[in-house]
């Protein structure tokens, strides 16, 4: 039946739609790629062009980070069996001094982390353990419903920052001093820009924080407005993996390399009760961010194996060649011999 | 009974009738009517005096009747049957996966939640940020696991159901719209009034069809003749215009003039004049309807019919005859006959039609009846009806004798058929056969064709008729039903009793067991009777005979035979088709998973009942191979494709628990969660409702691949456990690449969730571009706009101060490592599936692409494999009886297809011999063919 046959019928003129009849008929033009050798030997040989030179730059990025990394929870605390009573207690002397090579020349702006091991920010009681409201606006004060069980004090006061990520705030401290010349590291500007101005409220003041009868981590200057709290907000960035490092500050000056730094550190923060590590950081940063292997290796890798690929699909198309499309495998036009 | 009209209504009576049944073939009741009007007497009342439900009255412009039964109550509506809510097999596999998955959720959160309690125990009370409280409350060990309940809970797409439910109505769209399916002669358009079904189209394996109005026009036109050994009508295919038959008529050839008397006497036909003058023929019998109206062309017009009197007109002289008696047609008999009297010369004869074997026996002795056999058979190869006209001229004593029994043996009330019958024989014999005349019922255009491709899609046909056996059977044969002898074998089950139909059943099914290892087409019929017995008593191996036969001719069968026959197919776990037109087909249409209705010549009955109402029976084709292999193909797709996506998502949040203290952290914030699911992967996919992957002329022309859809090979297990893989590949890609990548100090927990979640979109835009087959700018723009759209979403929300995600978005797309990051999980992810995608299209290819390949590159497959047309016209001038036979080498059509088939699982009686045939078969098959050509 052809077209004209339809449209010559009364009753058809008024329901066909010109504009929409391709697609009511389902025949509106089509691409139709199919995988010819062709086709995919090119992408694959394609993806190895693109993948291996940003791999190597990737790892050039990467290679160009220059990173001192120290482990300081081992050697700052007495070899005794009472780790955590010992950094429990408030009494005790916890200075530690460690000493620090700089193995190349680091290029401000240097910023310092402290990282740590096997600890988990996103465990599901912790991780929702905060009041936005709360740290925003100081009308909200009392809305500590999902800090439990840091949100008030024992006589139903609403403890501002509320929650378990507050109370746990990371305290140790670092003086970096270089040839006896103390080593300014800048903790202003460390918290995102966005947490400064949106998230924690300028009119906002620490309230009853840390004054239970629990003591978790850091005290919080009662005086200074959230909004300048930056330690606080970068430790309330809550980390996705159990291994994280957490910008501490920045240091303005180059450092050459072979210079020795001595780090003065405040060992403060219990991370030895549940045997976690704590490191100091001291990195560069490049357009990758800090030193990452993994993406340029990973896009050698596939550069590589998509080369491996494409050589290994060129043999089977010369040696092994399967016609496309040939009905003599279609097995309903296979001939009765 | 001679009473008057107005009298009527005060008729007083009682009927004594059965309770409502659905027997439409008896109704066992009585009449009393109250004095003064007749005497308390009792009047049977049978199924003659009947008149049922939907049935036209013809003839007649009024009768008299009492409702005896109403509404549902009627015979009609007893046989209706209450349909139930239909439910595709492709529902039925999702529902089954769906199950499977839940199964899954479960185990998940079983073993994650025994882990998270062993965790917390042992490493989550040492970790003095989280304060675990000493003693829990005594719900606490059900804590975690409800946890992941809530985080799998996302596992099994509850999207899908809207999706399917959106994209059916698509489908059943498509269907209404389509041009191709629009009736010529009507106007009439498809439609698809049951829009849930449409993927059940392309895994039909039986197609139940009526035969008249439905495989038949219902337009019965005389087409060729034979008298007294001449042939008329071969040469141009139409007797009417055949010259030397006109020739024959004008020069008063004695034959041929008698031939046509009895054409037109012969019946019970009523001619109406109307006032233009034309004559117009009301008849009960189409088949009489169309020999007077031929013998009106041949100038032999059938001019008035007076009580007893007939006036006869052949060229321009008018004849008389006058009616003495009819001798009724019945189905025993198979013929009729008329005793008349010509009203000029007092002469008395007897003129008699009907069937051959019932005439050509009862020639005067010496009459040669070879010539009129041979007729008869090349007739009925042509799928022609036939019917050998005869006549005797009676003496007046003979026949006198003769009226007083006829007479007599009318009165009876006892076994007065019979008597009657007997009766009737005593006077038709020594007939002088005058010729056979054939009739066509005419087929509908393209219904030869439309058969034989979908029995090359490897489709069963069943014909279920009310029709006679032999009728059935020549219009089986002349619509590539089933074919000629050489190659195809009628095995026919008849008898009475239960004895004669056990043996008689037994004795086919042996048959069909020994010719199934032959290439043999073989097909058994079986009338109403034989199968009623057949399916009370001997089921069991019915149904096996049902299974190993491709095809079957079911002759008087009554509505509710239908819909048992139906019935007995679905219980086998075949998807059935049931197409016919009429009210008789309703019950069959309501029961079958497809029901398709011809909106034709019988009424809308059928078509209101159905599922699908076409206008031709040729829009079956197109409506399954296209209509419904599109639909199973791309729900196929769209339903795995949404398992794979909540999958993958699942995945995800599983990984992340692992590095979470399997506490039941959610990576992802509510909203990215809900929104993944309505937005961003809902869309891409919507658009595979325009996805082709082969042309609708490449599978016209290969209606073979509609094998892939009736087996279930694009959804089943295995491809779900292929999605499965793919999910679970594609979540450790996103996971592990996201988590290496932003580590240390970039691991903030929303932007590691963000670049997961990017991950995942990026990666489903291009598994569902990798799966289409045919891009058109829809699709480009659902696709490519959906990820476009994602960002901007994600933008808008970042956007928002009070949102955690706020600023997110900005932040990231800022970062080239982001970018980077993205691109290598795409590679990643996608390079292995590509790789293994590629090896299987080319070097482990299935029918589909091979033909997609054939298709795009223009290979030399086109000109392979067409379907030769064979058109009405083609087959009414071709003499030959090998006709209608197959074009050659058509019988090693199914097997290889069929032995790589895994379908084999679903079928529950039998599939095993039938593959085990299959698979041994194809050095057989030559042998054969080359013999049987």
């Amino acid at each position: 039946m052809s077209s004209d046959d339809v449209s010559s019928l009364p009753s058809k003129k008024v329901s066909r739609k010109p504009i929409y009849s391709r697609f009511t008929q389902q025949e509106l033009p089509a691409c139709k790629p199919i995988l010819t050798p062709a086709l995919v030997i090119g992408i694959l040989i394609c993806l190895a062009i693109i993948f291996i030179p940003i791999g190597l730059l990737a790892l050039s990025a990467s290679e160009n980070v220059v990173e001192v990394v120290d482990r300081y929870d081992d050697a700052c605390i007495p070899s005794t069996n009472q780790k955590v009573g010992f950094i429990k207690d408030p009494a005790t002397n916890k200075t530690c001094i460690r000493s620090l090579t700089v193995p190349k020349k680091m290029r401000k702006p240097i910023y310092v982390y402290y990282q740590l091991d096997n600890f988990y920010q996103n465990h599901r009681r912790y991780v929702k353990s905060r009041s936005d409201r709360q740290l925003w606006s100081p009308k909200s004060e009392s809305s500590t419903n999902l800090c439990d069980p840091e949100g008030q004090t024992g006589d139903g006061k609403p403890i501002v920052p509320c929650g378990l990520i507050a109370w746990s705030l990371f305290n140790d401290t670092y003086a970096l001093s270089k040839n006896d010349a103390a080593l300014q590291i800048n903790k202003k500007d460390i918290a995102w820009r966005s947490d400064r101005t949106h998230k924690f409220g300028p009119n906002v003041y620490p309230k009853n924080f840390q004054n239970g009868p629990l003591i978790g981590g850091g005290k919080l200057d009662e005086n200074i407005p959230l909004s300048q709290q930056e330690d606080l907000m970068v430790w309330m960035r809550t980390a996705a993996l159990p291994t994280f490092r957490k910008l501490y500050g920045k240091i303005e000056t180059d450092l050459e390399a072979n210079e020795r730094i001595t780090v003065t550190i405040q060992n403060n923060y219990n991370t030895y009760s549940f045997n976690g590590k704590k490191k100091l950081v001291i990195s560069t940063a490049t357009w990758i961010g800090g030193k990452n292997d993994f993406i340029g290796r990973m896009y050698m890798a596939i550069g590589g194996t998509s080369l491996v690929l494409a050589v290994i699909f060129s043999l089977l198309y010369v040696f092994k060649p399967r016609p496309l499309g040939d009905p003599s495998y279609l097995s309903w036009n296979k001939n009765p011999q | 009974m001679g009473i008057d009209v107005d009298l009527l209504h005060k008729i007083k009576g009682v009927i004594e009738c059965p309770s409502p049944d659905k027997d439409i073939r008896r109704f066992d009741a009585n009449m009393r009517l109250f004095p003064p009007f007749l005497d308390n007497d009792v009047f049977p009342l049978t199924i003659k005096n009947t008149l049922l439900q939907s049935c036209y009255l013809r003839n007649t412009e009024w009768a008299c009747g009492v409702a005896v039964y109403t509404g549902n109550q009627t015979k009609l509506g007893m046989c209706r049957g209450i349909p139930e809510p239909k439910l595709t097999a492709v529902d039925a596999m999702i529902d089954k996966l769906t199950g499977a998955i839940f199964v899954f959720q479960i185990v998940v959160v079983i073993v994650l939640g025994i882990a998270g309690n062993v965790w917390k125990d042992t490493e989550g009370r040492k970790l003095w940020y989280v304060r675990y409280p000493k003693e829990g409350p005594w719900y606490e060990l059900l804590v975690i696991p409800l946890r992941f309940e809530l985080l799998c809970s996302i596992m099994i797409p509850i999207s899908i159901k809207v999706s399917l439910d959106l994209v059916k109505s698509l489908y059943a769209k498509f269907i209404d719209w389509d041009d191709q399916m629009v009736d010529p002669e009507t106007g009439i358009r498809s439609n698809a009034t049951n829009t849930a079904i449409s993927e059940d189209l392309g895994q039909v394996e039986y197609i139940l069809t009526d035969k008249t109005g439905t495989l038949t026009e219902n337009k019965m036109i005389f087409k060729r003749c034979c008298i007294s050994g001449r042939f008329y009508g071969n040469e141009n295919g139409d007797a009417l215009t055949d010259a030397q038959l006109l020739n024959a008529v004008s020069t008063g050839s004695a034959d041929v003039i008698q031939f046509l008397k009895v054409m037109a006497i012969c019946n019970t036909v009523i001619p109406v004049r109307s006032k233009s003058g034309t004559i117009s023929y009301k008849a009960l019998s189409q088949d009489e309807e169309a020999l007077v109206c031929a013998a009106a062309r041949l100038r032999m017009v059938f001019e008035n019919k007076n009580g007893n009197i007939l006036d006869i007109n052949f060229n321009a002289s008018p004849i008389r005859y006058e009616v003495l008696d009819t001798l009724e047609f019945t189905s025993d008999r198979k013929r009729m006959s008329v005793v008349v009297r010509d009203c000029q010369s007092g002469e008395i004869f007897l003129l008699s039609k009907g069937a051959d074997e019932t005439i050509l026996p009862l020639t005067y002795s010496g009459q040669q009846v070879r010539t009129f056999a041979e007729a008869v058979e090349q007739y009925a190869q042509m799928g022609l009806r036939t019917l050998c006209l005869a006549w005797r001229k009676l003496e007046e004593d003979e026949y006198n004798e003769w009226a007083s029994m006829f007479k007599e043996a009318n009165s009876t009330l006892v076994d007065r058929e019979w008597r009657v019958a007997e009766v009737c024989q005593r006077l038709e014999h020594d007939f002088e056969i005058l010729g056979v005349a054939a009739i066509e019922d005419r087929l509908q255009d393209g219904v030869p064709e439309t058969i034989e491709t979908l029995r090359k899609a490897g489709i069963n046909f069943w014909m279920l008729t009310g029709d006679k056996m032999n009728t059935a059977i020549q219009i089986a044969l002349s619509c590539n039903f089933v074919s000629p002898e050489p190659k195809g074998q009628l095995l026919i089950i008849d008898g009475k009793t239960e004895d004669e139909v056990c043996r008689s059943l037994e004795r086919v099914l042996l048959t069909t067991r020994i010719t199934e290892s032959e290439p043999k087409d073989v097909a058994f019929v079986v009338d109403g009777w034989a199968l009623e017995i057949a399916l009370k008593h001997y089921r069991k191996p019915f149904t096996e005979l049902a299974i190993l036969s491709r095809t079957a001719i079911c002759c008087r069968v009554t509505p509710s035979q239908k819909a048992q026959l139906v019935e007995l197919l679905k219980l086998c776990d075949y998807r059935t088709l049931a197409i016919g037109d009429g009210g008789n087909d309703v019950r069959m249409i309501q029961q079958a998973d497809i029901g398709v209705g011809i909106s034709g010549r019988e009424g809308l009955q059928a078509a209101r009942a159905a599922d699908y109402s076409i206008g031709k029976f040729r829009f079956l084709k197109r409506l399954i191979l296209v209509h419904g292999r599109y639909s199973y193909n791309r729900t196929a797709f769209l339903s795995q494709y949404s398992f794979y996506k909540s999958l993958l998502i699942c995945f995800i949040q599983i990984f992340s628990s692992f590095i979470s203290g399997v506490s039941g952290t959610s990576l992802f914030n509510s909203v990215s969660l809900m929104a993944y699911n309505v937005f961003y992967t809902s869309v891409p996919v919507l658009v595979s409702v325009l996805d082709k992957d082969l042309s609708e002329r490449t599978v016209m022309q290969h209606p073979q691949i509609l094998f892939y859809c009736q087996a279930g090979r694009l959804l089943n297990p295995s491809t779900f456990a292929g999605w499965f893989g793919r999910s679970l590949f594609h979540a450790i890609v996103v996971f592990v690449i996201t988590i290496h990548s932003y580590a240390f100090e970039k691991s903030e927990m929303e932007e590691v969730a963000m670049v997961a979640l990017s991950g995942c979109i990026w990666l489903q835009a291009f598994v569902v571009a990798l799966e289409t087959n045919s891009f058109t700018i829809l699709q480009h723009l659902a696709i490519w706009g959906n990820l476009v759209g994602f960002y901007v979403i994600n933008w808008i929300v970042s956007a928002i101060p009070a949102t955690g995600m706020y600023t997110i978005m900005f932040r990231l797309c800022k970062q080239p490592s982001y970018w980077i990051t993205m691109i290598l999980i795409v590679a990643t992810g996608m390079g292995p599936v590509l790789a293994l995608k590629y090896l299987r299209y080319t070097y482990r290819s299935s029918k589909i692409n091979i033909l997609q390949q054939a298709e795009r590159l223009g290979g030399p497959i086109l000109s392979l494999g067409i379907i030769e047309p064979q058109s009405r016209s083609s087959l009414d001038k071709d003499l030959a009886p090998l006709s209608i036979t197959q074009p050659k080498n058509r019988t090693s059509v199914y097997e290889p297809l069929l032995s790589e088939s895994p379908s084999a699982t679903r079928r529950s009686i039998g599939p095993a011999q039938r593959f085990d045939f299959f698979q041994s078969q194809p050095p057989l098959a030559s042998t054969h063919t080359r013999k049987d050509n």
